[in-house]
């Protein structure tokens, strides 16, 4: 039995052509469409996400800029509030001090006075006891002008004696 | 055990006219066909292009599935291997051949292992018929990119090489149609012969692990027939436009 070649040959070739044209016209053409739409949208998706990486770091440094500047500042803020409230509590320490002197001194001035006038009291109390005293020591009526004037002379010598 | 020739009559489920042929006369012109081939073919047709249909009908560009999924995967692969061969730019005109070549053998290969059913590519009138399509597809390309001077290799490096030339041409397209006819019309006779040779009882006792096992390969071997087919076309065609000649 030998090869017989016959017109399916033919059919066979006429048949395969119909089906690469009717796939070519109804298959192909969406599907390399699809295919094509499919890396372009890849393609821009990449493209799209360098972009958008690209413009995040720039945000992110000028964000961090802003941050350092707003450090620096914080830094300069902190530092004049402390040496102004150093100043301050100088300020307030000698004011305070000031004050405790001249309290001080007022008080001293008045405790002067006090005493000054405590003893003048006690001059004054002295005499007329001694006065009192003596009338009785001597039982012997004077002039009161002249047992005053006489006391305060005793007193006088014997405030200089001390 | 039976025969290949009554097993194949026990298979005759659809009625094929035993060694029967078609025949038309145009004119003084006798023409004959295979009727069981060219049904077949026409099956086969029909179901490539149901199909390319359900592949490309409501097709997604973000999240493709099903027979998209399929068709991509099928186009890619060749798309591969088509600029390994040769310059894409060249070689988007020979997609639709090739992809074509691919499903359509595919299909033929594999329908044949459906009972009662047989391969159209087990004829050696289609694969004489897809070989002698590469066969002038070598020349258009050849042609179209390298004008006349494509005859130039014929006689390169010496004018003695041109009969060597000239049967390296004629022995693509034969080899193509044997190659392909040769694995699924062997196949398909294997099936029969194992359906006679194991027939009745023995099927009991698990005969048909042999014709299952067969199945499986059979498979296997019509994927790698369609693409050694599509893969040799792409290469000689991508033989015949490439620049270094």
């Amino acid at each position: 039995m030998g090869l017989e070649f016959n017109a399916t040959l033919l059919a066979q070739i006429v048949d395969f052509i119909i089906l690469l044209v009717f796939l070519r016209l109804v298959v192909y053409k969406p599907l390399v469409k699809v295919l094509g739409d499919r890396s372009e949208h890849i393609a821009g998706n990449i493209a799209a996400a360098e972009q958008e990486r690209q413009e995040a770091e720039q945000l992110k440094a000028g964000y961090e800029a802003e941050m350092r500047r707003a450090r620096e500042q914080t830094q300069e803020i902190i530092q004049k509030a402390t040496k102004a409230g150093e100043d301050q509590a100088l300020e307030i320490i000698e004011n305070a001090k000031n004050e405790a002197g001249r309290i001080k001194d007022a008080a001293l001035a008045e405790i002067e006075r006090e005493k000054q006038k405590a003893v003048a009291e006690l001059r004054e109390q002295v005499a007329t006891l001694s006065v009192l005293v003596a009338g009785k020591i001597i039982n012997k009526n004077m002039t009161n002008q002249i047992q005053r004037s006489m006391i305060d002379n005793f007193i006088k010598e014997a405030g200089e004696l001390q | 055990m039976l025969s290949l020739h009554e097993v194949e009559q026990q298979l005759n489920f659809w009625g094929w006219p035993a060694n029967g042929s078609w025949e038309l006369y145009l004119g003084n012109t006798h023409l004959t066909f295979n009727p069981k081939t060219l049904i077949m073919t026409w099956i086969t047709m029909f179901l490539v292009i149901l199909f390319g249909i359900a592949a490309t009908r409501g097709m997604s560009l973000r999240k493709p599935k099903g027979a998209q999924n399929i068709l991509e995967m099928i186009y890619e692969f060749i798309r591969g291997l088509v600029n390994d061969n040769m310059d894409p730019k060249k070689g988007a005109a020979l997609m639709s051949i090739v992809v074509t070549y691919f499903i359509f053998i595919l299909f033929s290969n594999l329908i044949g292992l459906v009972p009662t059913l047989s391969s159209p590519t087990a004829d050696y009138n289609t694969t004489m018929g897809l070989a002698l399509c590469t066969f002038v597809i070598i020349y258009i390309f050849g042609i179209r990119y390298k004008g006349l001077g494509y005859f130039k290799h014929y006689i390169q490096p010496f004018i003695p090489f041109l009969p060597i030339v000239i049967i390296e041409d004629f022995a693509k397209p034969i080899t193509l149609t044997f190659r392909l006819y040769g694995n699924i019309y062997g196949g398909e006779v294997l099936i029969a012969v194992l359906l006679g040779l194991l027939g009745g009882w023995a099927h009991v006792f698990g005969g048909f692990i042999a014709s299952v096992v067969w199945l499986a390969f059979s498979i296997f071997v019509g994927f790698i027939q369609a693409f050694i087919f599509t893969m040799l076309s792409i290469a000689y065609v991508g033989q015949a436009v490439a620049d270094h000649h």
